[in-house]
Parts: structure tokens; C-alpha cells; sequence
């Protein structure tokens, strides 16, 4: 991979390389969100490769088939352990290929009679137990934790977007658009986010499907959570901005946007980066803290925080929720945290300092 | 960024959310007001509905009942004395017992649960017995009840409960500045005219009569004159924190009133009613200590450490799990287990279909949808087989309820087979049924039920299956309440509470005038511009000209066995509509307590829909000491699993 990337973010980079524990930190999250990227082909419900009568089906990312196209006498979707089962019974050529975890995170699969929580179980393939419901807890982790994940990137983004914007804006005209700005950043920071999140999203009306309710919840959270960092984009541009090349590069003539695009926004890039990832841990837990008090995702959406929820009511009898939902939060944040240390101080202009 | 922003919100919320009252409108609440004036003049301006009488005027030939045959409730080895502890799950917030607000959980302590009538139905037998009345007489020609008043009854602080209060029980109740529509409506409509023959002698008179005439009337309960003397435009405010006196057992002191935490109610020592017969058993705890603990898991854990002495079982998970027949505390018999099979109106949990919106407003749609949906998995397998399943949307009436219609069972073939008749044939990639002009077989199935929201999730996934498909949507209470009322939802699971009734309401649910602004013309024909009604409790929009026409028959009827057939022929019609997908009733009530807490022989009653109701339970302090230091020591009692049977199906 060839990138054209400056002597000093080359220097800054094998820096972060060297800082082993936010290094490896960063090669988990990342092989993490390339797994969960296909999560499909390891937890799920649907087949990965059904044989049948001489032809091949590759059910995981195509429609539906219903159970009489496989010899079955239904004709809604094909339960493929089920299919599995009687095919291996059958002792024909057909075959069916599950998935590692062959369950999705919304059917009731109960071992047993009823509906309840199931310990962890090689035997029927929940390994990490069940939940109230007998939802398969991993498959609920795995796709929780890809919607906390996606949603933490989109959030981030989003307030970067409008944080980069606004911020560099203030600082390069300055004057008196900086001015009421910043007495409007003021009054908006003061609204309580997560009062605003929780006002907002129950008025919203919710017949909605589930992804757009699930983007109108995203828009609410950056709209209440932007202004924080306009206030270092503000200050850097300041900066950036009374520097002798800065004024060279107005002085021959360069536009307002090239001026920010080009010269200030890469000087300032290491300011932001330094944030990314705290903001990324601030974005998983207030979606896990919304979910936890019933005002985030909709039902019967898999999520962190519902999880919890439902470990915190269950702790005597049924541990095992509660400790798969608490130990992969800790496992996200401690991640995601270690990286964030680890690029904060490889960014650091100061090398060498005391208080290492 | 803030990282922890979130995290420290929380609190501030919950203290902000605390801080609803307004110092400013003190200043004007402190002026006396005195309403005497006002409510004389009320009385003289309905000359027809408030009437004084001489004891010469009342007929002679009334046939008085006194319930005094009936048998007690409660029982004689009841001992008074000590001090139970309950948990309630929010604080009220409000002490009035009418108003916005009052309508709360609470009300059961200091109204509902607590505070006497005129007279009360027995809870085994149905029949009445003399609360503040010694006896009552209807004469059916006049439509009036004549009631004599206990001339022992006083209110809690000691002044004489007499005709006046009840005078004025009508005022309040009929009064704007309760701000309760309901209730000025009921006291408007439901009656006719009150009479004083002497203070300790009334007559009600009510527009129809009814197999029940004498319920409604017995039913009343008096507002204290002398405590709403300042009653006027500022009613919510002015009395939203002032203890009224009560005719009950239980008084609430000043001092023992912690907002926001905790309310003890004290047994009063001088209750009147404290040695008459059906009272004198009952009440007997001395100090019932009330604590907010608002999650059910932390409710749980302070059972376990003894800190409240009972608690309701009635989840499957708590009954099974997490406090099983073989827990310790259990098999110790430090805490006793009961269930209790009642007879009594089943509230009708089940999808109430809105037909109003299109698709929904075809007849094979709804059908499909009864085929669709898997109550009875939800049952066997989130109820575990405990609940059962509701056959109509009236059960529970005896022989009000029908005797043979059943709920449409789960059955994809034949739901499949309705879709397709209203033109659902075609499969989507998600397996979802589509027309051929693609349009989905989509709906959003809401609720305020959040406790129960995976119920909802099991019915999505069966209902998928037939190719329908529910787009769920839980809501916080209120707001769920408030969609149906606004009548903006699909499909909604919720249910009504109702109370103890000789015979089911159709007006209020399926009377057309409840759906729509003129439903039909002169000759039963759907009027094609009627405009849908809301804030009614018609949720699905029910609107046949046959059913007004029978709801009105069994509205004016008084022949008990006319409106029996009415009701049965009314529920036919109602489940061949199919707007109503029945779901489940719970045919008991279960909980467990500490040792220490004794209940009669028998434990409850037919009609009771919970343990402590009719406070008939005692705390023993012998055995609470006996238990504590034996639990201290490990020694255990014979374990105690009680089921009272007696009154199941």
C-alpha cells in the first residue's frame, strides 16, 4: 500500500506501533470489526451452504426459501438445523452446513419446555447461554455489539463533521460570527444531552422501521452532542491561522476553503485524532445507557444495554447475561481506550517528558 | 468530549424530575376560601335533584335488607398489632383521591382498598353487607334506594359522618374545579336525585333499573363536608398534599409522610367500625409502613433479607425461579408459599385491532390475523402453562361471560388462507405475504407493557410464519394509553381493569357512538362522512347498527335472563368481527411471605384479586421473633407450598 503520507505522520505512526499494548489493542478492535463485518456467515439461523437434490443453495445473503422447496410441509422459512437434522436422518447426499452459531438473535430457541434463561451449553450450541426469552446470547451480543459499533462510527463522524465545520469557521473568520456563535454553542451545550435524547426520541412517532428509527435516534444524539468540539477546532484554527504560512498562502491568492482544507485542517488533524477514540467510547456507552433505561434502540433490536438490563434483574438466576454483557462492554471500552492512550501519546510533540 | 457525561446526567434527571412544585403559588393558597355559600346555592339551583324530606315521607312498605346473614370475612384467631412493611413502587403524587394525578397506584390505601361505602359486596357470595349503611331498601317504582346511615359512623377525626356529607359527596363530584371529566359525567348522568329524610336516613335515585340497582347506590362513598370547606377554583393545588379524614381503618400522619421515600398508615384506635361484624377481623396490622423501591429485582432482594414481609408472585420467572419450592428460605419454611384460584371479571389481555385504519378494516384480514397469532405458545412457554388462555373479551361474569365460544387458534393454513382472500399471496424475500401491487401484510403491533414487551417478540416471530408481519413498538405507559385513546394504532396489546361487576359494559367498547360521530343514517346505513371518535374506549373502532341496538336493549333492560342472552348474543357478534384477538387470563393470584404474617384458614376469597385486599392477614410477633433467631441459628420449620384450589375452573 503506497501512501503519501508526510515525514511526520510516518514518524507519529511507527511511534504508535511501538507502543505495543495500543498497538495490539487496535489489531484486535480492527480483526474485531472485520469479523463482525461478516457476521452473518458465523451467527445465524440461515444455512451457509444447503445441498439439495444435485443443486447448491447459499442461503446466508439470498432470500428467503421456504420449507417446501426443501421437502418440508411448510411454506414459511426453512428452520435449517431443523432441515440439517432430517437430512442427516435421511442419510441421503443432501447436506446442510450451519453456521459456528447457528441461531439469530431474535428466535425463542428454547432446549427446553419454556422460555427461560439457559446456562452456557456446548451440547446445544448456546455458548454463552440464553437469555429471558431463550434468545441466543451470543448471537445478541455479536449483532449488538456490530449495531454499537456501526452507530458509534456514524456518531462520530457526524460530530466531527459538523464540529470541524463550525469550529474552523469561528476561528478563520473570527469577528463577530465567532462571537455569536460561540454565545449559541453556549446556550445549546447547556440543554442536558441525554434529557434531550431521551424528550425527543419519545415524542418522535415510532411506526417507523427499524433502521430509520434507529437513525432518528443517531441525528437526536448528534445533535445535542457537536459542540464540544468546536471549541478545539476554534482555539487550533486561531492558531493555525496567525502562522506566517498561513498569511503566505492568502497573500498569493489562495481561496478561503483551500486555505482551511489544505493547510489548516491537516495541521490540526493530530488535535482530532487524539479525540477519535474517546468519543467512540462516549457513543457506546450512552447508547448502552439509553438502552439499559428503554429509551434507545427499538424492540426487539439486540443490544448492549438491554442485555444488561436484563442480566441486573436476573443476577441470582441466571449470572451467566449479565457477565457476557458486562465483560464485552469492558472488553470494547478498555480496547477502544487503550488505543485512544496509545495515539494521544504517539501524537505528542513531546517526546520526552517527566510525567511518563 | 465529555466522556462521562451520561453516567452523571442520570441522577441530575431523576432530582430534577422531583422538582415539579411551585413556591410562588403558595402565598395565594394560604387565603381562606369558604365554599358554604357556594354549595347551598348549588343545592337550591337543582331543587329536582337535591331534595330535604320529612322521616314521614318515606314509604311504608320498603322491604329492608341488612346483609346480616352473610358470613364473616376474616378470622377470629387475628391478632392486632405490629408493623408490616410494603413496597410501593412510586410515590404518589398526590393525596387527593380525585383530580388529575389521583388515579395512581396508591389510591388503593387511602381509597379503594381502605376507605368504606354505604355498603360492600361479600367477596365470596357477591351479595352486600353494611359498610356505612345498617340497611337498604329498593323500590323499584321510584328507582330509588333507601339507605339508613350507621349513626355510629364518624370520620377519623371524630365528627359524625351524616346526610350532609353525602349532599355534598354529589357537589365535588359534579364540581369543574376537580378537573375530572369522568367523574362529573358519572355523577351527572348515573343518577337522578338524592333525598335527606334525616341526617341518618337518605334515598339515590337512578335513572334505570338494573338486576344490580342497589350496587351503584351502595357503592357511593362520602367526602368529608367539614375537610372540603375550602374547595373553589384552586381544588388541585390547595389540596394536593392535605390528608382528608377517612372512614377507614388506616390514618396517615403529617410527620409519617416523607415525599418522595416513604408514608406509614397507622391503625386508628378509635376506629368506629373497628367492633362490627365483617370489620372487626380485618385491618389488623398496626403501622403499615410503605417504601418506594421502584425496580421489582431490588423488591425481590428486600423480601429475601426480610425487609417488606410479603411479596406478589404472580410472574412466572419469581414464582419459579427465583424463588422455587426448593430455595432455602423456602424448604426452611421461614417464607410460605400460596396460590390462590379467584373467580372475578378477567381483564382482557389481547390485541385490540383498530378498524378504522385501512386493510385492518377488512374482515379477512382480522381473521387472519386471529390465525396468525400464537397466543398459546406465549402461554405454554412464557407463561409456562400457568395463564390460560381467554376465550372472549367479557369472561369471567359468570353466566354473563358466554359459555362456549372458544379464541380462533394458531393455524397458518388457514391464516394463509384468509390473507389470500383478501389478495395477500406472494411471498416477499423476507417471507413476508405482498399484493400484486406490493403492497406488505405489515402492521405495527404497540403497547405500554413494557414488563411485557417479549411477548410481543414471540408473537412477531410465529406471526412471521404466516407471513405477516408486526412492527413492534413498546411505549412507556402513558404514552401507550394515549394512541389508543387518540386511536392512531394498528394492533395494540393492553387491557382494561375492571371492577368486581354482576354483568360486562358494552356501550363504553363496542357502541358506535364511541367510534364515530354519527356512525349510521336514519336506516342503519354507514354514514360515509362520519369522522372517527377519539379518547373513547371503543379501540377498535367497533361500529355495527345491529350491536348499538342490542347494547341499548341491554342497557335499559332489568330481566337478568334478557341480558344474559343479550350479552352472549352481543359477544357472538363481537368474535365474528374478529377485531379482538383474545390473548391470556390469569385464573389466580399467587405471592409469598415471611412466616409471621398469618392469614385465615381458608387464606381468600372467590371474587378477591389479591391477597392483601380485603386485609385480613396479621402480623404474629412470636413467631417473627421465633423465626428470626431460628433463622439465625439454622434450625428449620416444615416447608409450606399452599394451593387453594377451591374456585378453579
Amino acid at each position: 500500500m503506497h501512501l503519501n503520507l508526510n515525514p511526520q505522520t510516518r514518524k507519529r505512526l511507527q511511534r504508535f506501533r511501538k507502543i505495543r499494548l495500543g498497538y495490539f489493542s487496535f489489531l484486535t478492535l480492527a480483526s474485531l470489526v472485520a469479523l463482525l463485518c461478516f457476521a452473518e456467515l458465523l451467527v445465524n439461523s440461515r444455512a451457509l451452504i444447503v445441498h439439495y437434490q444435485g443443486e447448491t443453495y447459499f442461503p446466508t445473503y439470498s432470500g428467503f426459501y421456504s420449507g417446501n422447496k426443501f421437502g418440508l410441509d411448510y411454506s414459511y422459512q426453512v428452520n435449517y438445523r431443523q432441515l440439517a437434522a432430517v437430512f442427516a436422518k435421511e442419510q441421503s447426499s443432501n447436506w446442510v452446513l450451519m453456521p459456528l452459531v447457528p441461531y439469530n438473535p431474535y428466535e425463542n430457541h428454547s432446549p427446553g419446555s419454556v422460555f427461560k434463561p439457559e446456562p452456557p451449553s456446548f451440547q446445544t450450541q448456546h455458548y454463552l447461554g440464553t437469555d429471558t426469552t431463550s434468545r441466543d446470547i451470543l448471537a445478541r451480543l455479536v449483532y449488538g455489539t456490530r449495531t454499537a459499533l456501526l452507530f458509534a462510527f456514524a456518531f462520530m463522524i457526524c460530530v466531527y463533521f459538523i464540529g470541524i465545520l463550525v469550529g474552523c469557521s469561528m476561528g478563520y473568520f473570527g469577528g463577530v460570527f465567532d462571537l455569536i456563535f460561540q454565545r449559541l454553542i453556549e446556550i445549546w451545550s447547556n440543554v442536558p444531552f441525554l434529557y434531550m435524547v431521551i424528550i425527543v426520541f419519545s415524542i418522535i412517532p415510532s411506526d417507523a422501521s427499524i433502521p430509520a428509527r434507529i437513525s432518528i435516534l443517531l441525528m437526536v444524539m448528534v445533535l445535542f452532542s457537536w459542540t464540544s468540539m468546536t471549541y478545539y477546532m476554534r482555539t487550533e484554527t486561531y492558531k493555525e491561522k496567525s502562522r506566517d504560512y498561513i498569511a503566505a498562502a492568502r497573500v498569493i491568492g489562495a481561496s478561503t476553503m483551500r486555505v482551511i482544507s489544505k493547510h489548516i485542517l491537516p495541521n490540526v488533524l493530530a488535535t482530532l485524532v487524539t479525540f477519535m477514540p474517546f468519543t467512540i467510547v462516549s457513543a457506546i456507552a450512552a447508547i448502552t445507557a439509553l438502552d439499559f433505561l428503554g429509551f434507545g434502540l427499538p424492540v426487539p433490536t439486540p443490544s448492549l444495554g438491554e442485555l444488561l438490563k436484563q442480566g441486573t434483574a436476573n443476577l441470582r438466576t441466571a449470572p451467566w447475561i449479565v457477565i457476557s454483557a458486562f465483560g464485552t462492554l469492558v472488553a470494547l471500552l478498555t480496547l477502544v481506550t487503550f488505543i485512544g492512550e496509545a495515539v494521544r501519546e504517539s501524537f505528542d510533540p513531546k517526546k520526552f517528558t517527566i510525567y511518563r | 468530549m465529555n466522556r462521562c457525561s451520561p453516567f452523571l446526567l442520570i441522577p441530575l434527571l431523576l432530582i430534577l424530575s422531583g422538582c415539579n412544585e411551585s413556591d410562588s403559588k403558595k402565598s395565594n393558597l394560604e387565603e381562606p376560601i369558604d365554599n358554604t355559600q357556594e354549595v347551598a346555592d348549588y343545592y337550591a339551583a337543582y331543587p329536582d335533584f337535591f331534595q330535604i324530606r320529612s322521616l314521614t315521607d318515606v314509604p311504608a312498605n320498603l322491604h329492608w335488607q341488612d346483609g346480616s346473614d352473610l358470613p364473616e370475612i376474616g378470622s377470629p384467631d387475628a391478632k392486632k398489632g405490629g408493623s408490616e412493611y410494603v413496597r410501593i413502587q412510586d410515590f404518589p403524587r398526590t393525596l387527593r383521591t380525585v383530580g388529575p394525578d389521583s388515579n395512581g397506584s396508591f389510591r388503593r390505601w387511602i381509597l379503594d382498598d381502605t376507605a368504606m361505602s354505604l355498603g360492600h359486596r361479600h367477596p365470596d357470595l357477591m351479595d352486600f353487607f353494611p359498610g356505612l349503611a345498617t340497611a337498604w331498601a329498593v323500590d323499584a317504582k321510584t328507582k330509588t334506594v333507601f339507605v339508613k346511615l350507621d349513626p355510629d359512623a364518624h370520620w377519623s377525626d371524630g365528627v359524625a359522618i351524616t346526610a350532609d356529607d353525602y349532599f355534598f359527596t354529589f357537589w365535588l363530584n359534579r364540581s369543574p374545579y376537580i378537573t375530572a371529566p369522568w367523574y362529573n359525567n358519572y355523577y351527572n348522568t348515573q343518577f337522578t336525585g338524592i333525598t335527606k329524610y334525616s341526617d341518618y336516613l337518605i334515598a339515590v335515585t337512578i335513572p334505570e333499573l338494573k338486576p344490580d340497582t342497589d350496587a351503584k347506590v351502595l357503592g357511593l362513598s362520602p367526602l368529608p363536608r367539614h375537610f372540603y370547606r375550602q374547595v373553589g377554583s384552586d381544588f388541585i393545588e390547595r389540596y394536593q398534599w392535605r390528608i382528608a379524614p377517612t372512614t377507614g381503618a388506616y390514618v396517615i400522619h403529617e410527620k409519617d409522610l416523607k415525599k418522595g421515600r416513604s408514608v406509614r398508615l397507622s391503625r386508628n384506635p378509635q376506629w368506629w367500625a373497628g367492633n362490627k361484624k365483617q370489620w372487626r377481623y380485618r385491618y389488623n396490622v398496626d403501622a403499615i409502613n410503605l417504601t418506594v423501591i421502584r425496580d421489582t429485582p431490588k423488591e425481590f432482594e428486600a423480601f429475601k433479607r426480610g425487609d417488606i414481609d410479603q411479596i406478589s408472585l404472580n410472574l412466572a420467572e419469581y414464582w419459579h425461579e427465583k424463588l422455587p419450592d426448593n430455595d432455602p428460605d423456602v424448604a426452611a419454611g421461614y417464607i410460605e408459599k400460596k396460590v390462590f384460584y379467584n373467580q372475578k371479571p378477567r381483564p382482557p389481555y389481547g390485541l385490540w385491532i383498530n378498524t378504522s385504519q385501512p386493510m385492518l378494516d377488512d374482515l379477512n384480514i382480522r381473521l387472519g390475523i386471529q390465525s396468525a397469532t400464537h397466543w398459546q405458545l406465549v402461554i405454554d412457554k412464557f407463561f409456562r402453562g400457568d395463564y390460560q388462555r381467554l376465550a372472549t373479551a367479557n369472561d369471567g361474569y359468570g353466566k354473563f361471560s358466554h359459555p362456549s365460544l372458544k379464541a380462533r387458534q394458531f393455524d397458518i393454513k388457514l391464516a394463509l388462507d384468509y390473507f389470500a382472500k383478501a389478495g395477500f399471496k406472494q411471498r416477499n424475500s423476507k417471507g413476508i405475504l405482498e399484493r400484486s401491487d406490493g403492497t406488505r401484510l405489515s402492521f405495527t403491533l404497540s403497547s405500554g407493557y413494557e414488563s411485557l414487551k417479549d411477548v410481543l417478540t414471540i408473537l412477531k416471530e410465529e406471526a412471521a410464519k404466516a407471513g405477516l408481519e408486526y412492527r413492534i413498538e413498546v411505549l412507556d405507559g402513558t404514552s401507550g394509553w394515549k394512541k389508543v385513546q387518540e386511536k392512531q394504532h394498528d394492533l395494540h396489546f393492553s387491557a382494561f381493569g375492571y371492577a368486581l361487576e354482576l354483568y360486562p359494559r358494552f356501550w363504553e367498547t363496542y357502541h358506535s357512538s364511541n367510534a364515530y360521530d354519527q356512525a349510521f343514517d336514519d336506516l342503519g346505513n354507514p354514514n360515509p362522512d362520519r369522522k372517527l371518535k377519539t379518547q373513547t374506549n371503543n379501540l377498535e373502532a367497533f361500529a355495527q347498527y345491529e350491536m348499538d341496538q342490542l347494547i341499548n336493549a341491554y342497557r335499559r333492560s332489568s330481566e337478568e335472563q334478557e341480558m344474559v342472552n343479550l350479552a352472549h348474543k352481543m359477544s357472538e357478534i363481537h368474535h365474528a368481527n374478529g377485531s379482538f384477538v383474545p390473548g391470556f387470563y390469569q385464573g389466580f393470584f399467587r405471592m409469598g411471605h415471611w412466616r409471621w404474617v398469618r392469614y385465615p384458614e381458608n387464606f381468600s376469597h372467590k371474587h378477591a384479586s389479591s391477597a392483601t385486599q380485603l386485609f385480613v392477614h396479621w402480623i404474629d410477633q412470636d413467631l417473627k421473633t421465633q423465626t428470626q433467631f431460628a433463622k439465625q441459628q439454622g434450625t428449620a420449620f416444615a416447608a409450606s407450598v399452599r394451593v387453594y384450589d377451591r374456585f378453579r375452573n
